[in-house]
């Protein structure tokens, strides 16, 4: 249940196509490409405005095609982005269309290629940020919909997955309308920023007929060496802790079906299948105020070593605390954010979520603090017993002096496109068109 | 270059992409250009004439008339603020808002019509607006002189079509502009009549080329002009606050799109 064979070589490899050298995720080789590694010349170094040397990374790619959406059990990368969308679609045509030209654009994004020439008084059809050659740079896009898309439409409401819902205001929330909920959420991410950037452009180049942009966030998670054995840890966030920890391995298909994947044992709508709940939230971290908080404290709140990420009774950061040798919380408090969001009992399985979140930094407050947080986000079959009633459990814990959620909302992350002549979103359409008349 | 060789060049730069401009010679864009032209100052003269009105009734001290002459006055500067855009002076002393200025609405640089709306509706009075309606008046006046001496430059005309739903998009869908009197629509209207006016003009030119493009194109300012009505009202528009988010993403996804498409007008008739 824990991580520990989170990157596995030989089950990344599988599902991975490499299109550079062999190398893993983190592993890559970090080499300057100059003429002279080449042996082709002389030496140049570089010069003080020189594009950074990059990551072969940014020649993998993710394959597209599969039952679920890549983004949700695929290894995050450094960065990441949501951006939240209005959907024009007025009708299953429409809605048909818009997936179909997504799917397009994704499947060229991710995938990489080069860029078409226009006769240069045309404006170009690529922003070119990334150059005329686009590398994958283990882009992925992950699309998602709203509770909105299908209350604001008669012929989609009778579809909608029976979990989802607006979000709602928990106890510790400030939420501000212009950063919440949306018909359609684009998850994007990938080895760099620009990448993602270029993603989002592109979508709202080819897409302004459909998509209207409502708001975005984006993140990114420290870079860490893996260890020499070649095992990696969990990433850190802005309190400083180890985050990811405890989270369901990613690796284990049978665990991903049981708390992540919704299947035919679950009672939603049949499109619905080999797609997952999705809670995102823009949680400000008062960071100012953590940092002045002694580090026994910090720990007590969260529940865990903050060097190592261990639980409070030893060991590991893979290692599982042992709760029911501490009844009354005198090792790990029973209030403490990891005692609370999973107190391990056979009761909580079916609480479990997968947590991919990411960092964020956005600017200053008119307070002069650090506008920062966490742009959580979590995967779950059952979005009430998964994400809601974990937060509810949550709800008024210590570590809510430091933090405040102030945005998100809660999609539903469709099924993948199996094959090449398949689209995303089309289990939904056809079943809309099986319930209204739909010309073909 | 030549008719020829520039048709050489396209052609071999078309590497992928649908119908891409036949280059049409400048000779092609001089009726347009000149019936645009016209366009221009009659839009001109009737700024003229409705700012004379409106700046009187401001130093009137007329507040309600003032207020129901502020629209009115303004659409005809909307329909061709392109144009009037290449005297940035102008412009700024003319149309710009708030945000420009250090101080907002309190700043003493802050002019215009946007100056004069914001005593009017917020303050509900034509106090100390005196000044601010004769420099009006005088930049309107100047405008007009400037723009008769010019010849239009066919690129700024053409690219002006795209630049016009740009500025609707980037600054004026949010309800920013008109935020004291929330008369966005009057503004819509005529950034939209402006921007389909040089569409028109030129659409005989493209038509041949692409019928495809000049089909969405016509579409989505239908789009536009079904959703605007919705909002009409005598003679002019609803207050913006009645605009569902709904009609604004319509006017929003069709602006945009507008954008992108106008934005190859200039290429598809061979402006470099
Ligand atoms: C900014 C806000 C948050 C911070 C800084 C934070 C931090 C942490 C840290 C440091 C851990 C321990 C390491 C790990 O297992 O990942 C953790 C665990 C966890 N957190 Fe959070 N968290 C935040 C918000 C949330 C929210 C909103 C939820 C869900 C509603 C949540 C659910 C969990 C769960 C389920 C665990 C694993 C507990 C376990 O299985 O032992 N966290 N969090
Ligand atoms: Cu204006």
């Amino acid at each position: 249940m824990t991580k520990m064979a989170r990157n596995n070589e030989t089950s990344l490899g599988r599902r991975r196509l490499i299109l550079g050298l062999g190398a893993g995720l983190g592993g890559s080789v970090i080499a300057r490409v100059s003429p002279a590694a080449e042996g082709q010349g002389p030496a140049h170094p570089p010069h003080v405005a020189d594009a950074p040397t990059g990551h072969e990374a940014r020649k993998d790619a993710w394959p597209f095609f599969g039952m679920v959406q890549q983004g949700v059990v695929t290894p995050r990368p450094a960065n990441g982005m949501v951006a939240a969308f209005s959907v024009l679609a007025k009708t299953p045509e429409d809605l048909e269309a818009m997936f179909r030209l997504l799917t397009e654009r994704i499947l060229f994004l991710t995938q990489g290629g080069a860029v078409p020439e226009l006769d240069p008084r045309l404006p170009p059809p690529d922003s070119g940020i990334l150059g005329p050659l686009i590398a994958p740079d283990n882009l992925t896009i992950t699309v998602s919909l709203g509770s909105s898309l299908f209350d604001d439409r008669e012929w989609l409401k009778p579809h909608k997955p029976r979990r989802l819902q607006r979000m709602t205001k928990f106890r510790n929330d400030a939420l501000s309308a212009d950063i919440c909920h949306g018909d359609m959420l684009l998850q994007f991410c990938a080895n760099t920023p620009d990448t993602n950037i270029h993603a989002l452009r592109d979508i709202l180049k080819t897409m302004s007929a459909h998509l209207v942009l409502r708001w975005k966030q984006e993140g990114n998670v420290p870079v860490v060496p893996p260890k020499p054995n070649g095992s990696t840890e969990s990433a850190r966030n802005f309190l400083g802790f180890r985050d990811g920890s405890a989270n369901p391995d990613s690796n284990d298909a049978n665990l991903m079906a049981e708390t992540v994947w919704v299947g035919a044992e679950r009672d939603e709508p049949e499109w619905a299948f080999n797609g997952t709940y999705q809670a995102v939230r823009i949680i400000r971290n008062f960071v100012e105020r953590w940092d002045r908080t002694p580090l026994r404290e910090q720990e007590r709140i969260i529940g865990r070593n903050k060097a190592s990420g261990a639980p409070l009774d030893g060991g590991t950061e893979a290692d599982v605390p042992a709760y029911e040798k501490d009844p009354d919380g005198k090792i790990t408090p029973l209030d403490a954010h990891i005692r609370l969001a999973n107190p391990r009992t056979a009761k909580s399985r079916k609480n479990l979520m997968l947590r991919r979140p990411f960092n964020y930094s956005n600017g200053v407050t008119k307070s002069g603090q650090l506008d920062q947080g966490l742009l959580f986000i979590s995967f779950q079959a059952d979005l009430e017993e998964g994400f809601i009633a974990v937060q509810r459990r949550l709800d008024g814990e210590p570590l809510e002096e430091y933090l405040k959620p102030v945005g998100g909302g809660y999609f539903y992350v469709l099924p993948g496109a199996p094959a090449p002549e398949t689209y995303l979103g089309e289990t939904l359409v056809r079943a809309a068109c099986r319930t209204t008349a739909c010309p073909t | 270059m030549t008719r020829h060789t520039l048709f050489a060049a396209a052609s071999f730069l078309l590497m992928a992409g649908s119908s891409l401009a036949a280059p049409s010679t400048v000779l092609d864009l001089v009726e347009p250009i000149a019936d645009y032209k016209i366009y221009v100052s009659e839009k001109l003269d009737k700024l003229v004439e409705d700012t004379e009105a409106f700046t009187a009734a401001v130093k009137a001290g007329d507040v309600e008339k003032a207020k129901s002459l502020f629209a009115p006055t303004r659409l005809s500067y909307e329909a061709i603020e392109p144009i009037a855009e290449l005297f940035s002076d102008l412009d700024a002393s003319i149309d710009s808002r708030a945000d420009d200025y250090e101080k907002q609405e309190q700043d003493p640089a802050f002019p215009g019509f946007h100056r004069i709306e914001y005593g009017l509706w917020e303050k509900g009075s034509t106090k100390d607006l005196d000044p601010v309606a004769d420099q009006l008046l005088a930049d309107v006046k100047a405008l007009r002189e400037r723009i008769t001496d010019l010849a239009l430059p066919p690129e700024k005309v053409v690219g002006g079509a795209a630049v016009l739903m740009e500025e609707v998009a980037a600054t004026k869908i949010s309800g920013e502009e008109d935020r004291y009197s929330h008369t966005d629509l009057w503004d819509f209207k005529g950034n939209f009549d402006g921007a389909d006016k040089i569409f028109q003009l030129v659409r005989p030119l493209v038509e041949k080329q692409d019928p495809a493009f000049v089909q969405k194109v016509a579409g989505n300012f239908a789009t536009i002009e079904t959703t605007l009505a919705k909002y009409k009202e005598g003679d002019g528009y609803k207050s913006y606050d009645k605009l569902t988010d709904d009609d604004r993403n319509v006017l929003s996804a069709a602006v945009n799109t507008l954008a992108e498409d106008l934005s190859t007008l200039r290429g598809k008739l061979g402006l470099d």
